[in-house]
Parts: structure tokens; C-alpha cells; sequence
């Protein structure tokens, strides 16, 4: 055994399950944008890397609100239709002008939340089942903005957002797009949150046993409402980000981030149980996922073999290092 | 609440009577019974509703439809079901619709040869799908929420290569088998047939040492082991009998619409959950019976129906779905300790 990989293992080896599976996402997007260099160069020029961390930015919002409710051992289906919900009460209350944002976007913010409080409070309430509460919720905001917007056929339906909140999302400061240094704003907010903070600590607690965590004096209940709040929260900024983005709110937007934000949470070393993973593994996740479909496209690689590709990274992902310890 | 259970069944032993062999039934199984409670007041309405509007009975077709329809929900819910037994969740369900679905209308030919083999390969390619789940969630010890939902893409992208655009051809013999009416049998829907099949072979299998295993694993996986039942292979196997079964879902889809989508199956993935649900299969595995998911089928079927006759916006069908979902777990939950306090 050779001096330098026996300084580097016994590192590694320190290293705790998601940790290592931070680390791997981290390297694996290095690997890939090598890969992207490689074949045009062009792939690996800052504007395109910026373009790619936008997008990555969107899964990543989306996936901060996942990741919290994994940490508890939850999951919240309801992302889609309460983000494309929240896309279009951006875009048909503002009517794409910039005099009712400072009262539109509030208001977008506080509706998520109360949507997730509302995930929260059957889940604590009526001790349902989280995968049955948020796919009912889901199915419930589908249906609300079907039935409001009468199947997207409203004259307000093709507002655009409004210029300001396009300009947050769209702008460059520097060179890098705004909405990045939103999301960098909101990583380290959310970084602080669950690492140095009391909710962040009770929520690791009822991640790993929560039983135990009632016993020491946490208020499960309420730690729970709260995860899923910040859950609509992030599905809302995600709305906002999206259709600032896209200028326009569209059906089904919100599809693609269910799949998504989970993907970005497990690759990024999290486990789906709960208790064990950070927001920077998450943050990795999102990042590799777009990057991976954008190295695969540059390949000329069709969207059913980049759909299958994307479920393959994620089982050798797990197979790495989203194994569970060998019961007795 | 072992206590309760030890109470109950020494009570039985002391009196047989009807009457107390009724009352331990339904102690045993209030969920299942609140379904098909819930199944006979969605008909009721939508009798109701159908004489209100339309000034007649329903007919022979209203119940075929209603019928096919309840049957591809029920055989993608009875697959979710062995899975949710063991405590698990298949994802990958509306996937596995989805490439059988397609493979169906990309090669099935009009002679009974074709039908067969074509038939045979579904059900291989959905036990295929569901052991790979099975190996993956049992030897690969990964979580079964995310395996699935991995599978799930690769899935859709499998069906999209098989049939990039919508259409492929199921030839009307095919259809008529599966979706028709059977002269001989007085023009009974073939739909109900298979359901009666269905419910049959689910009393014989649920007596089996597989579905015990499943029971078992679910109610108490470390326990299961320790009494030397085989938890691997028979979470191996919840998998692949699961994969069959939403496999033949994919078949009778392809069947009722007379061709191939490549993504009318993925909606699947969340109604066979919710027929799970509905029909009073516990989420957190052990308890439970495929015959409460048809019942949950059946229910969700007839909701759309009875909202149609009600003159709801369409576009408002999923928020009632979502709704209705969320509202009958809520009442099993309050249900459920009224029903039991009794005894």
C-alpha cells in the first residue's frame, strides 16, 4: 500500500455514510463536466455552467423543502401541484405587473406555507399516513387550479410574472444569474437552520428515533407542522423561481420536481428514513442531476434513454451508499 | 392491546355463539367492512344521481364500463397491495403499466397465437420489473420508496422506446375477451367475471404459506425472521407477484382503450395507492386484503362517475379525488376505535 492512500483512507473512512455520499455526488459532478468538456468545450464555459446551476437551482429549491421532511422520515408528494398551484396565483394575481408584486409575492409565500401546515396538521392530527396526505393534497391543488383556472383557459392565465420578479431570478450580477445567488442566500440559511440551530437539532432527533425525541422533550407534533410548512414554503420560492424563469406559468410545470427532489435528496447521501443527511449533500444531488441530462443531451442522447439513466444513477447511488446495516 | 387480544379470543373459546363469532369478525376486520360500507353508499348515489338525470336505470353498458374500469385500477391496486402487505410501496407500479401497456399495442397481432404469446410475455415482463424491485428492496437492502421510484423512470423510459408515439393496435378479439360481454353467460360483462376470479383467488392464496409469510413480515419483520420464515424470498416474491399483477393491468388498459400510450399508465402509480388506502389496507404493512383494494377500486371508479352525474366541473375531479382520499382515511382513523370500544 502505497504512502498516499494510506493517509487518504483512514479519512474516508472517518467519514459517515452521507457524508461519503456528499462527497461521491461532489466528485461525480466534476467527473461529468469533464466528461461535457471533453466532447464540445464550450460545455465547461462559464455562461453555460451558470445556465446549468440555474436550472439545478430550481430542483434545489424545491429539494430544500424535501429534505427537511425526509429528515424526519416523511415525504411530501404534494410538491408538484402546490408548486405549479403557487406559479399560477403568482401569475394571475399579479396580472404581470410590477405594482401588485410587493403584495402578490407575500402572499404567495404565506399560502404555501399554510398548505404545508395543512400537510402537517392531517399527518399529526390524524396520524395519516404522510405518502397518503400528500398525494391527496396533491390531487386536491391539481384540481383547484383545473377547476379555477377553468383548465388554463382564463384570460389572467397568460399573465406573465411580473418584470421585478423576473429581474430577481433572470438578472446577472457579475456575470452569475441572480436567481443562483438566491439560492446560495437560501443554502446557507438552510444550512444554518439544520446544523446550528434547536429546530434543526429536533429535527435530526425525530429522524432517528422520534419515540425517543417525544421522551426527551420535543415537541413532535409541532417540529412535524413546522417541516412541512418549510416544505410549501420551498414549494412556493420554487414556484416563483420557475415561472420567473419561464416568464409564464404553464400546467404540469411541477411535474418533473417530485422525481427530482427526492433523487437530489438521496444522491446527495441522505436517507430516506430519516435523521441522516444535510442540505449540502442535497444541494450536490440537484446539481448532478441536471448536469448528468445535460452531458447526456450533448451526447445526443434521446429523453426516454436520459429518463432511464437518471433511475440507474440513483440505484448505484443507493447500492453505494444508501445501504441499510444488516438486520440480526 | 395484547391484553385486549388475549381477552377477546378467550371469550371466543368460552362462547362460540353466532353472535359472538360475528362481533369477533367484525372486530377483525372494521376496515375492510368500512369499505365496502363506503363501495354500497357510492352506488347508492350513484343510482340516485343516474335515475335523477337520465330517467332510467342503468343499463348493461354503464355497468361494463364502470365494471372495465374499476379493473385496471384494481389489478395495479391488488399488486400495490402484496407490496404494502410486507410494509413496503411499489412506485414503479404505473411504469410497469406503462412498458406492458405499450409492448401490448406495439406487437400483439389479430390470432389467438399472437394473443398468448403476447399474454405470457406481459405477465414474464411484469414479473421481470417486480424481481428486479424485490431483489433490489430485499438482498440490496434499500428502501422500497426509493428503489421503486428509481425503477419508475427507467421504466417510463423503457415504454417511450417501445412506443415513442401513442397508438399501436389491440386486435377487437382481444378487447372483447377481456372488456366485452360473454353471450353465454347471459351477456354478463367478462370484467365481472374476472373480478369474481379474482376475488376467489385471492381466498385461496391469502390461505397460502407465501401471503402468511407476507402477513407476517409486515406485522413483525425481526419476529418473521426469527421464526425461520423465509423474509427475503417472500419480499422477493411480494415484488414479482406484484409486477405479474400490474403487468396484466398494463394488458387489460391496452385492452379497454383498443391501443398503446406509452404514459396513460403512469396516473396508476398513485390510484393503486389510493385503492389500497381506500380499501382499508394499512400502510404500515400486516394488515389488510386484496379484496378491500378492489373494493377501493371500485370506489374511486364510482366517484368519478357520480361526479360526472352531479354536474361538477370535470376539471374538479381530482381535487374531489384528493379530497375523498384524505376524508375516508380521517374516518377510518375516528372510526375505528368507536367500532372496537363494543367489544
Amino acid at each position: 500500500m502505497s504512502a498516499e492512500r494510506r493517509s487518504l483512507l483512514p479519512t474516508l473512512r472517518r467519514l459517515s455514510h452521507s457524508q461519503r455520499g456528499t462527497l461521491l455526488a461532489y466528485v461525480a459532478i466534476i467527473v461529468l463536466f469533464v466528461i461535457g468538456g471533453i466532447y464540445r468545450p464550450s460545455f465547461v464555459r462559464p455562461d453555460n455552467i451558470g445556465l446549468l446551476l440555474l436550472l439545478a437551482s430550481f430542483i434545489g429549491l424545491v429539494a430544500a423543502g424535501q429534505t427537511f421532511v425526509i429528515l424526519i422520515g416523511g415525504i411530501d408528494l404534494s410538491v408538484p401541484w402546490v408548486l405549479n398551484a403557487l406559479a399560477v396565483l403568482l401569475t394571475t394575481a399579479s396580472l404581470g405587473q410590477n405594482s401588485r408584486a410587493w403584495w402578490v409575492v407575500p402572499l404567495v409565500l404565506i399560502v404555501g406555507i399554510v398548505i404545508g401546515m395543512v400537510n402537517g396538521l392531517g399527518i399529526v392530527l390524524f396520524d395519516i399516513p404522510p405518502v397518503v396526505m400528500t398525494l391527496g393534497m396533491n390531487g386536491v391543488m391539481q384540481g383547484l387550479v383545473l377547476g379555477f383556472t377553468g383548465g388554463f383557459t382564463c384570460p389572467s392565465c397568460n399573465s406573465l410574472a411580473p418584470p421585478v420578479v423576473q429581474g430577481a431570478i433572470t438578472g446577472q450580477v457579475l456575470g452569475i444569474p441572480t436567481g443562483l445567488l438566491v439560492w446560495i442566500v437560501i443554502a446557507i440559511i438552510v444550512g444554518l437552520v439544520l446544523g446550528f440551530t434547536t429546530l434543526g437539532r429536533r429535527i435530526y432527533a425525530i429522524g432517528n428515533n422520534a419515540i425517543a425525541a417525544y421522551l426527551a422533550g420535543v415537541n413532535v407534533r409541532l417540529v412535524t407542522i413546522i417541516v412541512y410548512a418549510i416544505s410549501g414554503l420551498f414549494a412556493a420560492i420554487a414556484g416563483i423561481a420557475l415561472t420567473a424563469f419561464g416568464q409564464q406559468a404553464t400546467l404540469g410545470m411541477g411535474d418533473p420536481y417530485l422525481f427530482d427532489s427526492i433523487a437530489a435528496v438521496v444522491i446527495g447521501g441522505a436517507s430516506i428514513l430519516g435523521g441522516r443527511g444535510n442540505y449540502w449533500g442535497t444541494i450536490a444531488g440537484a446539481i448532478f442531476l441536471v448536469v448528468l441530462r445535460a452531458v447526456l443531451q450533448e451526447y445526443d442522447i434521446s429523453e426516454a434513454a436520459r429518463s432511464i439513466a437518471s433511475g440507474v444513477v440513483i440505484l448505484v447511488a443507493l447500492l453505494l451508499y444508501g445501504r441499510e446495516a444488516r438486520d440480526v | 392491546m395484547s391484553t385486549t387480544e388475549t381477552k377477546t379470543d378467550t371469550e371466543l373459546a368460552a362462547h362460540t355463539s353466532a353472535e359472538a363469532r360475528f362481533q369477533y369478525y367484525v372486530a377483525q376486520n372494521v376496515p375492510l367492512l368500512l369499505s365496502i360500507g363506503i363501495l354500497i353508499a357510492m352506488v347508492m348515489i350513484y343510482l340516485i344521481l343516474f335515475v335523477l338525470t337520465q330517467h332510467h336505470l342503468p343499463g348493461n353498458f354503464e355497468f361494463s364500463t364502470t365494471l372495465n374500469n374499476t379493473m385496471t385500477v384494481g389489478l395495479a391496486a391488488i399488486g400495490q397491495t402484496l407490496v404494502v402487505l410486507t410494509g413496503g410501496i411499489d412506485l414503479s407500479v404505473g411504469g410497469i403499466v406503462d412498458v406492458t401497456n405499450s409492448l401490448a399495442a406495439q406487437m400483439m397481432h389479430d390470432s389467438p397465437g399472437s394473443m398468448l404469446e403476447i399474454t405470457l410475455l406481459v405477465l414474464l415482463v411484469g414479473a421481470g420489473a417486480g424481481f428486479i424491485n424485490g431483489i433490489l428492496v430485499a438482498y440490496g437492502r434499500l428502501q422500497p420508496i426509493i428503489v421503486t421510484i428509481a425503477t419508475l423512470a427507467i421504466w417510463q423510459g423503457v415504454a417511450l422506446l417501445i412506443l415513442p408515439q401513442q397508438g399501436g393496435f389491440i386486435p377487437t378479439g382481444f378487447t372483447n375477451l377481456l372488456a366485452g360481454n360473454i353471450r353465454v353467460l347471459g351477456n354478463l360483462p367478462s370484467s365481472l367475471i374476472i373480478f369474481i376470479l379474482l376475488i376467489l383467488l385471492w381466498q385461496v392464496l391469502r390461505r397460502t404459506r407465501f401471503l402468511v409469510t407476507l402477513y407476517a413480515i409486515g406485522n413483525d419483520e425481526r419476529a418473521a425472521r426469527a421464526n425461520g420464515a423465509p423474509v427475503m424470498l417472500a419480499k422477493v416474491g411480494a415484488y414479482t407477484v406484484g409486477g405479474i399483477f400490474s403487468g396484466l393491468a398494463g394488458l387489460y388498459l391496452a385492452a379497454v382503450a383498443t391501443s398503446g400510450d406509452a404514459t396513460s399508465g403512469t396516473p396508476l402509480t398513485l390510484t393503486s395507492i389510493a385503492a389500497v388506502v381506500l380499501g382499508g389496507v394499512s400502510l404500515f404493512g400486516g394488515r389488510g386484503s386484496a379484496i378491500g383494494s378492489l373494493m377501493g377500486a371500485a370506489i374511486l371508479t364510482l366517484i368519478l362517475s357520480v361526479l360526472f352525474f352531479a354536474g361538477v366541473n370535470p376539471q374538479l375531479q381530482e381535487f374531489f379525488q384528493g379530497l375523498f382520499l384524505i376524508l375516508a382515511v380521517i374516518a377510518s382513523t375516528l372510526v375505528r376505535p368507536l367500532l372496537q370500544s363494543g367489544r
